[in-house]
């Protein structure tokens, strides 16, 4: 499924560069100096893993800390012609995502692993998740410039995960082992649970980005962009968490064209 | 500047979360909460686990035709419905289904006499009961009583151990039924690890454990000295409890630190426990529990027969222990006979078990108990 994407996703790619390519009609004016841009850009990203829409199961937040997530990359525009009106880009991106959330919830699907054993149920109670993924993001953006201070872009992105972490803790509250009519087990506010869905993250995640540029000085651009996964933070076949968490994160970076 | 920003992005996106929690799903659960049947024929408060209900009535009263009232999970329904009446001569079985219609649930409800006493308990019966994966079992023993029905049934804390034992065979369990016994089968108890699930929750032993009364699964984790409901109705005069042990201790005994974890103690040998205590139930006390069971203070204890030498022995050991009234109390005759008083017998591989400190592989085995009574 994810392979697939990305394939597509690179075809596509290709294709742009290959028709404007074509359009200049002359090979060696593909690298004509005139037409690129490069950039380095430092950010952060402000968002978390969210159900959409929020499921039943979750009935309060109680506290929710987006984490300082930075973003650092490189990103390279390709513009079709010398006026820099239409161009493409590709971005390089070593990014963090995280949360540190804390809910309420009621009858929540719920694992605790520890050692190779397993305890499962539903869960009602307070359920502490802290998410961090460390990840290599690419995005590819069609671009639009309004003037040489503005300009929008829109576009797949692809990312992988070489770093990923859900874990936390449960308490306050009851389990029901395996389904609503198994055995009632009580947790008080000294006793936890502790879970890690760690390895059940996925690791290759694409979803569409899109975002606005600002030149605020000659070489200084402020960006933002939206990216919204088209995957669940986890793999399809983790059953546990009953609902899809889909990545929502909105990016502010700064960056220095050459 | 940028701490504004900061807040303009953070507003949205918490509001976002906050303003969108949806309606309530209904109740999933199916539980029977509470029982209510007419106060006058109630010989002590029923007692109701995940899928039984147990009430016991004074003696003379017809089971034929009560109909016990029940409180459900909110929206949750039964049947048959709530106070029709049934012939309890024979355990009645009701379905509870859930709100959402998703979930169902059969309890067994058992009415029975109060002067239903056993005094002597071989441990030759075990069922074997799944744990919740349905990959493991481990054993309950019950003594069959002339009438060959199941007449009484010991409780331990397997139930809990099970949480960390999914796939065991019962003689994995801290407490199960072992093929030489002094007479036929005994019951074994040992002291066991939690292993990762029992550290997690600080709790990393579990010594093996029989008792007379029922566990309660519900507080085995947040509050395990409530855990044990101790004491059945009994109606006679206890003098003193016999019965037959073999111990071998555990090699390194081992106490709980306040972090959680289990520190050897050089020198100490573990010990075993074998008491009862028979005791006055008031609406306050309707069973004893870890907290208060041997306590000296409590005033609901009439006579207590503690172990007096609790050593190890390789062979079976025969042992006779009195029961010593407390100072001041002595038995009503008429209370007596109204079944409000009750006993219980503890037995357990490490007596500080309850305070999850031990030594792990101590191993108790005890049969032929009989409790002589006047």
């Amino acid at each position: 499924m994810d392979l697939k994407h990305i394939k597509a996703a690179i075809i596509m790619a290709l294709a742009f560069f290959g028709s404007a390519s074509a359009a200049d009609n002359a090979a060696n004016s593909f690298f004509a100096k005139p037409l690129w841009d490069f950039e380095a850009i430092a950010g952060f990203n402000i968002g978390g893993a969210a159900p959409i829409p929020l499921p039943k199961e979750i009935r309060k937040i109680e506290s929710y800390n987006p984490n300082l997530n930075l973003q650092l990359g490189v990103t390279v525009t390709r513009w079709f012609t010398e006026e820099k009106k239409w161009g493409i880009q590709v971005g390089a991106h070593l990014q963090t995502k995280g949360m540190d959330t804390k809910a309420s919830v009621k009858n929540y699907g719920m694992e605790i692993i520890q050692d190779g054993k397993k305890l499962s149920g539903r869960w009602t109670g307070k359920v502490q998740t802290h998410y961090h993924s460390q990840q290599l993001a690419i995005p590819i953006q069609g671009v639009y410039s309004f003037n040489d201070r503005f300009s929008v872009n829109l576009g797949p992105y692809l990312a992988y995960a070489f770093r990923n972490n859900f874990d936390g803790y449960v308490t306050e509250g009851y389990l029901r082992e395996g389904d609503p009519t198994g055995d009632k087990i009580s947790f008080d506010a000294d006793s936890r649970a502790t879970y890690d869905f760690g390895n059940e993250l996925r690791k290759f995640h694409w979803g569409l980005q899109g975002g606005v540029t600002w030149t605020a000085f000659k070489h200084f651009n402020v960006h933002a962009n939206l990216m919204w996964g088209a995957n669940g933070i986890f793999y399809d076949s983790f059953k546990t968490v009953t609902f899809t968490l889909y990545p929502i994160y909105l990016n502010i970076g700064f960056g220095y064209r050459f | 500047m940028r701490q504004s920003i900061l807040a303009f992005l953070i507003l949205p996106a918490i509001t976002l979360q906050t303003a969108c929690i949806r309606e309530e799903a209904l109740n999933a659960e199916c539980d029977i909460v509470a029982v209510q049947i007419s106060q006058d024929i109630l010989s002590r408060s029923p007692i109701i686990s995940n899928n039984e209900v147990t009430i016991i009535v004074k003696d003379g009263i017809d089971l034929d035709g009560l109909a016990p009232v029940f409180t459900l999970t909110p929206g949750a329904t039964i049947s048959p419905e709530s106070g029709t009446p049934r012939d309890f001569n024979t355990p009645q079985q009701y379905t509870v289904t859930s709100e959402d219609k998703e979930w169902s649930k059969t309890y067994t409800v058992d009415i029975q006499h109060t002067n239903a006493v056993v005094l002597n308990y071989d441990f030759d019966h075990v069922r074997q009961v799944p744990t919740q994966s349905g990959e493991g079992s481990y054993d309950v023993f019950y003594k069959v009583g002339a009438d060959g029905t199941v007449s009484l049934t010991w409780a331990s804390a397997n139930q809990a151990f099970a949480l960390t034992n999914s796939e065991g065979t019962p003689d994995t369990f801290p407490t199960y039924q072992f093929d030489d016994g002094k007479t036929g089968k005994c019951v074994a108890l040992t002291t066991r690890s939690t292993g990762a699930f029992g550290l997690m929750v600080k709790k990393p032993i579990a010594a093996g454990n029989l008792f007379l009364g029922e566990f309660d699964m519900t507080s085995a984790l947040a509050q395990p000295l409530k855990a044990t409901h101790f004491g059945i109705p009994f109606m006679s005069e206890p003098v003193s409890l016999t019965g037959s042990y073999r111990y071998t201790p555990g090699p390194e005994y081992c106490k709980l630190g306040d972090d959680g974890k289990l520190t050897p103690v050089p020198g100490k040998i573990d010990e075993f426990n074998i008491y009862a205590v028979f005791f006055e139930v008031t609406p306050e006390m309707q069973w004893l529990d870890g907290t208060n069971v041997m306590a000296e203070d409590n005033p609901n204890i009439i006579a207590v027969a503690e172990i007096p030498n609790p050593v190890p022995a390789e062979e079976w050991e025969d042992f006779m222990i009195p029961f010593t009234y407390r100072e001041g109390k002595t038995i009503d005759p008429d209370k007596l006979k109204a079944g409000h008083y009750s006993i219980t017998i503890v037995m357990s591989s490490s007596k500080d078990g309850d305070f999850f400190s031990g030594a792990v592989g101590s191993t108790l085995y005890v049969d032929d108990l009989h409790l002589n009574c006047k």
